[in-house]
């Protein structure tokens, strides 16, 4: 029982090992971002949002208007529906937010945004609303990868840890659901 | 720290594994998702609301792999039920989710879907703590009459009506000892399918007490048996999600670490009661979950002027996660203990199994 455990344990233990370090790679190499902000579903501005957080009406955030291939600090990329995002990019400002000009607006190269975030509310459950995924479209094989991942990482886990039991000789006996 | 760079925030990494671990303790005993507390937890971290819904269908489904594994080698699944209910599961999950873009055009959805989820878990947890604490007196008197006593007493009729319904096919489930027609349990995998589909929840608290008032089934087996329904449930829920760009993975797998241990733990805990100890648990777990829920109603109905009572229905939601974590490891502390002939409060020897 415990040599079948042992096995178990360190067959599952390097399977998970595996795993985690293929995510881990996945996600430092910006895969994962990759495939999530993956193209545009609208008409707008690429932006990176975290480099605008804290704009105000009093205090706007500038972003320089230029087409590019990876955006870096406060930068705007135009963009068209259905095209890929550029690096660095997690979020598109809608071209209607920016013509109605309540909360961005575009002055000569300059994308000035006002109003970052937005109180919202979700279920009963307020949260700050920003810019971050609006119009971006994730690829669609992330849903299958995802699950994929989930799936596997649940079964590697749960597999090395009842060979742990097995091995410790943990007697993790079957219920008897009818007896005592 | 961790820069979670889908959903756009630095989080401390325990906060999440915590989480995991706690919602796994709870989850594995009584064989919910625990979706109505890590989706709170996660907008409480920071998380927006649309992505703290996807995130949490994701490690639900990864979170009951776990459990389902050790569950299954407790011999708490019967798959014959599993394996008929989950047809009737996923087509009630995408009528509830049906249900909910229809009842949001209309412009009803957050204040009917609160509604409905107080309504049915009020009517459940009124239902299972009666049911339960009947039990419990007739396990008590069994125990003082010298009578041996078994893993499971319940006092429910209801299931042999059920069971007495002639539709073919009629199918034999071997591990709950019971005989019953197919479409009885594809019907119950429909409604709670479209209950869960509908509130946005894994729908482990509304199939478990299904799976034992209307099947008959006993409360382990039900635990087991749910926690594969879950997997193909929130599996499909988590790839819908996906794609609509509401998870973030790395979220995920860090609650899965935490949801690894708590799962093992709560699921082996099952080895240590009685059924009614889980009904009991289960029972808490609903009223704990309608309070939050109504407070929340009552928010949204006086249009969200009583700022307080949001706060407070998170800090309570937060609150339930551990109470439940901790009420389960003093069950299996005091089933130990009584175990080695110590003294233990009055009410707990019935509950708990010593051999």
């Amino acid at each position: 029982m415990k040599k079948k455990g042992a096995i178990k344990f360190f067959v599952w233990a390097a399977l998970s090992l595996v795993l985690i370090v293929y995510i881990f790679y996945e996600y430092e190499t910006g895969k994962i971002d990759q495939m999530y902000y993956h193209s545009t579903k609208i008409d707008g501005y690429a932006v990176n949002t975290n480099a605008f957080f804290d704009a105000t009406k009093e205090k706007p955030a500038l972003l320089q208007i230029e087409p590019a291939d990876e955006i870096r600090g406060l930068m705007a990329v135009p963009v068209k529906k259905g095209e890929r995002l550029p690096r660095g990019a997690n979020g598109v400002i809608d071209k209607k937010v920016v013509e109605e000009g309540k909360r961005a607006k575009v002055e000569g190269d300059k994308l000035v945004v006002m109003v970052p975030w937005q109180i919202k509310e979700s279920k009963g459950f307020k949260y700050k609303d920003t810019f971050i995924h609006k119009g971006i479209k994730t690829d669609p094989w992330s849903g299958v990868w995802n699950v994929a991942m989930t799936i596997a990482l649940g079964l590697c886990l749960g597999f090395m840890a009842e060979g742990l039991t097995d091995l410790l000789g943990w007697k993790i006996q079957k219920i008897e659901h009818f007896g005592h | 720290m961790f820069e979670f760079t889908v959903a756009g925030h630095v989080i401390p990494l325990f906060l999440l594994v915590l989480t995991g671990f706690t919602v796994g303790v709870v989850g594995g005993f009584i064989g919910v998702g625990g979706g109505y507390m890590v989706t709170p937890a996660l907008i409480v971290f920071g998380f927006p609301g649309y992505m703290a819904s996807g995130t949490d269908a994701c490690h639900i489904a990864g979170k009951a792999v776990i459990s389902s594994i050790r569950h299954r080698q407790l011999g708490n699944i019967d798959w014959t039920i599993a394996l008929a209910m989950v047809g009737g599961t996923m087509l009630g999950v995408e009528l509830g989710v049906r249900l909910l873009v229809y009842t949001k055009n209309i412009g009803l959805s957050g204040v009917v879907l609160l509604a409905a989820s107080v309504a049915v878990m009020l009517g459940l947890f009124i239902y299972t703590q009666v049911e339960t604490q009947r039990s419990h007196r007739k396990l008590e008197a069994d125990r003082k009459a010298g009578k041996e006593i078994g893993r499971e007493v319940k006092v429910s009729t209801i299931p042999l009506y059920f069971q007495r319904i002639p539709i073919m096919p009629i199918i034999k489930a071997r591990k709950a000892r019971l005989v019953i027609s197919m479409w009885v349990i594809v019907i119950v995998g429909v409604l709670t399918g479209v209950l869960a589909g509908f509130l946005g929840v894994g729908g482990g608290f509304i199939r478990v007490p299904a799976l034992v008032y209307v099947v008959g089934t006993t409360s382990h087996l039900a635990v087991g048996t749910d926690l594969v329904e879950i997997v193909v449930s929130s599996g499909y829920g988590a790839l819908r999600q996906s794609m609509e760009g509401n998870v973030d993975f790395m979220a995920v797998f860090f609650m899965i670490i935490g949801a690894m241990l708590g799962a093992q733990f709560g699921s082996i805990a099952t080895s240590f009661v009685r059924g009614p100890a889980i009904r009991y648990i289960l029972s808490y777990s609903l009223i704990l979950a309608t309070v939050g829920a109504m407070m929340r109603l009552v928010y949204v109905l006086t249009g969200g002027t009583q700022e307080w009572l949001a706060f407070v229905a998170v800090v309570f939601t937060l609150g339930e996660m551990v109470f439940l974590c901790l009420f389960i490891c003093s069950l299996v502390w005091f089933a130990v203990r009584h175990k080695h002939g110590r003294a233990v409060p009055e009410w707990v020897p019935p509950l708990v199994v010593t051999t």
